[in-house]
């Protein structure tokens, strides 16, 4: 397999991603909000210890890795690449993560809990990412025991992760609806039946290239089958709604806003991210409307990879200005 | 729809204001709904509208509540004012005081979800818990201290098995 946003899927013209995270804890150990220094290093040897244990390829296959011996760029590109969460990033220091070959399993020790499992994976699969997440759930809690009351579930920081600790979600890409202004009311309607949107890198970030993150809230009271079907009903609802509106989008409008878009990509010589995202999206529109021919996953590559600590990580430190005519450069050369 | 502001993010707040007679409308995003003094954004973020929620729990156990959790020494308080608990062994304590706000957050208060493959052992243990806990209260109010005091440590012995 590849990274999640490199491999091709089944209605990713709109759907970008399916994301599973599940929040887990152990017994008689504060939670990481109230942990010394000390505490995080016994929570990651603790973990360390546990996954040596579990003979399973499913976890052999995660490679430990401790935060603060990779080098901070990378720290923050992995936040770029959606790999790991800006507030986990933020830790730095006496983090570790678990961490499979394409990226696609990530766990977080000693995030918001001791244990964040999150699987992200390309288009509308949220039923293969839970089945892994769940997998990985199982065998680390046969050697970890995770926190498990009977009447309220698993036991997380936040109260609203109760229950069943899970938050499944997917990221769509709805730019005809948001030039129409019906997202406000779609993220109304969604937010009465206990699914909320968000902008692309989660909690209080805003939308970027007309994506949007939508999932679920309430996790007490519902099993983690019936909350990943409704997810997946409602997102269903969406792509319809947003193919329906692109369908009858004024055709040679929609070429003209593509074609332009690939062209300023194509010549641009200085590239600034937010012009990035706003061209990518349109391209990425033209490609799903079939108006532009090429590889389905070139925007979403180029959305992640020409991101200020992508490109740092792979061209060295570079001021604002030099990043953006590498950009510019990088962009031109996946348009070749 | 934008905002009417800067014209470049969705317009999320939405003001309408009276003033003698005068009906104005605003459609602004959050940056500049909280530039221009309309809301404060401090009061929009996740975690603050959850410590609002606890509200009345909250003021009612403040004064009398001194209990601790044993495991990581959090007072309900501390919970309240973060919205987060201290550790798992936060909402065995708590449990009772949490419940309102359970039932606000998430509309239910009952797990319905997976459940550990260990599960069997957790719920014996658990349920002796509650006899005991049950007994102890009794035994308190007919003043059999000595009795009382023999179930609390097997409540206490029964609570560090589960905390092992």
């Amino acid at each position: 397999m590849s990274r999640w946003y490199l491999s091709p899927a089944e209605n990713n013209d709109i759907v970008i991603s399916s994301r599973i995270r599940i929040a887990r804890n152990l017994t008689g150990m504060p939670f990481p909000v109230r942990m010394s220094a000390q505490d995080r290093q016994s929570l990651n040897e603790r973990v360390k210890n546990a996954v040596a244990t579990i003979n399973d390829p499913a976890i052999s296959s995660l490679k430990f890795i401790e935060l603060a011996k990779v080098p901070k760029l990378e720290i923050a590109a992995m936040v770029e690449r959606h790999v790991i969460s800006a507030d986990f990033a933020a830790k730095g220091e006496n983090s570790a993560i678990l961490l499979n070959e394409d990226e696609t399993v990530c766990v977080m020790i000693g995030e918001e809990d001791h244990i964040r499992i999150q699987v992200v994976l390309g288009g509308l699969n949220l039923e293969s990412a839970y089945n892994i997440a769940y997998k990985i759930e199982r065998l680390l809690d046969s050697a970890l025991h995770f926190a498990f009351d009977e009447r309220l579930g698993y036991l997380t920081a936040c109260p609203t992760n109760l229950g069943t600790g899970l938050r499944a979600g997917v990221m769509l890409h709805l730019p005809i609806l948001e030039a129409e202004n019906s997202v406000a009311n779609l993220s109304e309607s969604i937010r009465k039946i206990g699914f909320t949107v968000r902008g692309i890198y989660g909690e209080g970030s805003s939308s970027k290239a007309s994506m949007y993150q939508i999932s679920n809230q309430i996790t007490l009271g519902i099993d983690e089958k019936t909350a990943i079907d409704n997810l997946s009903v409602i997102t269903k609802q969406i792509i319809e709604q947003e193919k329906q509106r692109r369908e009858a989008f004024n055709k040679i409008k929609l070429e003209d806003i593509a074609w332009r878009a690939y062209g300023n990509l194509k010549f641009a010589r200085v590239l600034s991210s937010e012009e990035m995202f706003r061209e990518v999206s349109k391209i990425k529109l033209g490609i799903g409307m079939g108006i532009i021919e090429c590889e389905e996953t070139l925007p979403m590559k180029i959305l992640i990879e020409t991101q200020p600590n992508m490109l740092m990580c792979r061209f060295g430190n570079m001021a604002p200005d030099e990043r953006d005519i590498k950009r510019a450069e990088m962009v031109r050369a996946m348009l070749k | 729809m934008m905002c009417e502001n800067c014209g470049k993010n969705p317009a999320t707040t939405h003001i309408h204001t009276v003033i003698n007679g005068v009906v104005t409308d605003k459609n602004l995003c959050g940056y500049c709904a909280a530039a221009q003094g309309l809301i404060n954004p401090a009061k929009t973020s996740l975690t603050d509208m959850l410590i609002s929620m606890f509200g009345d729990s909250l003021a009612k156990t403040k004064l009398s509540n001194t209990t601790r959790c044993s495991i990581c020494g959090a007072t309900f308080s501390d919970f309240a004012e973060t919205g987060k608990a201290g550790c798992a062994n936060c909402y065995k304590t708590f449990y009772d005081e949490l419940l309102p706000y359970l039932k606000r957050v998430h509309g239910s208060t009952k797990h319905t979800g997976s459940r550990p493959e260990r599960a069997p052992l957790i719920v014996r243990s658990e349920n002796k818990i509650g006899q005991l806990r049950k007994e102890l209260k009794e035994l308190i109010l007919t003043e059999n201290f000595e009795e009382a005091a023999r179930v609390r440590d097997e409540i206490k012995e029964l609570e560090g098995k589960e905390n092992e």
